[in-house]
């Protein structure tokens, strides 16, 4: 399988587990860096594979998020052409409309 | 010592091109203990010409505005820095410490430590706003951590050469040719600011290191991407994010743990924006920015 095939195959996996209603950590959104910190921490002590609890710690959620709607789309880690959330500790295929509580711009 | 490696037009340049009769430097100097005293007494009292004082370091005041912490060829140096300002002809403040304080004087400044005109954005500083050298001109600030080398000679030659009067300064009173344009000024990566791609860890070639990485490049007066280090590169360039050491609040966030390297954001929003841009107008250009982005954008162009 090609990366772009994996890349595929876990896109597609994670929107089926978001859309089966996992319930993710969307709150408390990390207003500080200290927070946000913290966020990155908890992930990296995760097992690389364990891609359910990436997804709750980081409070993925398949659609836009609050009244600004914010998205993947504008979030400096969004790589538009990839499909793919570049921050490392993340670092899974997602969609342009989806948000997490990692969210920068 | 960044002043050795100057090379347009460099050390010896002022010497052998420019006449520049330097009378003392920590490095190249001759005069050790007593002769040295016996140097700069003579430049205190007028009997030598003092054309230009080029001053590095913070005006240290402690204990008690004694100055005694920093004691220079016999006396506290704020005392030589005083007699010295009053005769010399210009008077260039060089790197951060001379300029506004520096490091020392951030708080709490145990050092009670200050710039010749400037405590970070305050103006005074040790000589007080109304000090004039004898041509009429307040310290020539030339900032850096360190400065760079070329804007020290630079500075020193055109002052040398009798246009000192001509050199234009801002509000920090940097000289404008030098502090009017940012450090994002000929940045590499601007392609990727432009297109709101980020660098996520440092010596990645592609991205920009303001999102997340803290780079001050966006609104930190410098040519540091205009007037390259050594000739060759500059921080951003190499992947390492500016820490805006030309700017008087230097070093930012009093150095807290987890500030340095990090894009301060509030609510996942650079707290410090790029000099002119609206919270607003920033949303809205990373929007737009994000969904034309080429797909180039996204990978490393620089290919060795």
């Amino acid at each position: 399988m090609s990366g772009s095939e994996k890349d595929s195959a876990l896109l597609q996996l994670i929107t089926q587990t978001l859309e089966t209603g996992l319930q993710t950590q969307t709150e408390p959104f990390p207003e500080t860096e200290v927070l946000f910190g913290e966020i990155l921490t908890q992930l990296r002590h995760l097992d690389p594979d364990d891609l359910k609890s990436k997804l709750v710690i980081g409070g993925f959620i398949n659609h836009p998020y609050g009244p600004d709607k914010q998205r993947c789309l504008e979030c400096m880690y969004f790589l538009v052409h990839r499909k793919w959330c570049d921050l490392p500790e993340l670092s899974v295929p997602v969609d342009a409309e989806w948000w997490c509580r990692l969210w920068r711009i | 010592m960044s002043f050795l490696n100057a090379e347009e037009p460099s050390a010896c340049d002022l010497v052998t091109d420019f006449g520049i009769n330097i009378l003392w430097h920590p490095s190249l100097g001759m005069e050790l203990g007593d002769n040295l005293q016996k140097l700069l007494k003579s430049c205190a009292s007028g009997q030598t010409a003092l054309d230009i004082l080029v001053f590095e370091g913070s005006v240290v005041n402690a204990p008690g505005g004694t100055g005694e912490w920093n004691r220079f060829a016999g006396r506290a140096m704020k005392d030589w820095v005083r007699d010295l300002c009053k005769v010399a002809t210009f008077v260039v403040a060089v790197g951060d410490c001379a300029t506004w304080g520096g490091i020392p004087a951030t708080a709490p400044n145990p050092s009670e430590s200050q710039g010749l005109q400037f405590l970070k954005r305050k103006a005074g500083g040790f000589l007080g706003t109304q000090y004039r050298s004898k041509a009429g001109l307040p310290v020539i600030n030339v900032p850096g951590c360190p400065a760079h080398p070329d804007w020290i000679t630079q500075i020193v030659v055109a002052v040398a050469t009798g246009r000192g009067g001509e050199i234009a300064l801002d509000d920090f009173q940097r000289p404008k040719t030098f502090f009017t344009s940012f450090t994002q000024t000929g940045c590499t990566r601007n392609m990727h600011f432009a297109y709101k791609v980020s660098a996520t860890e440092f010596g990645q070639r592609k991205g920009c290191l303001f999102y997340d990485l803290g780079c001050r490049g966006p609104m930190t007066h410098s040519p540091c991407n205009r007037i390259l280090w050594n000739r060759q590169s500059s921080k951003t360039r190499a992947g390492m994010p500016c820490l805006g050491c030309t700017e008087p609040e230097f070093p930012f966030q009093d150095l807290a743990p987890g500030t340095v390297f990090k894009t301060q954001t509030v609510m996942g929003i650079p707290k410090d924006m790029p000099t002119g841009v609206e919270k607003s107008g920033y949303i809205k250009l990373t929007s737009a920015a994000k969904a034309a982005s080429p797909r180039w954008a996204e990978e490393d162009l620089f290919v060795v």
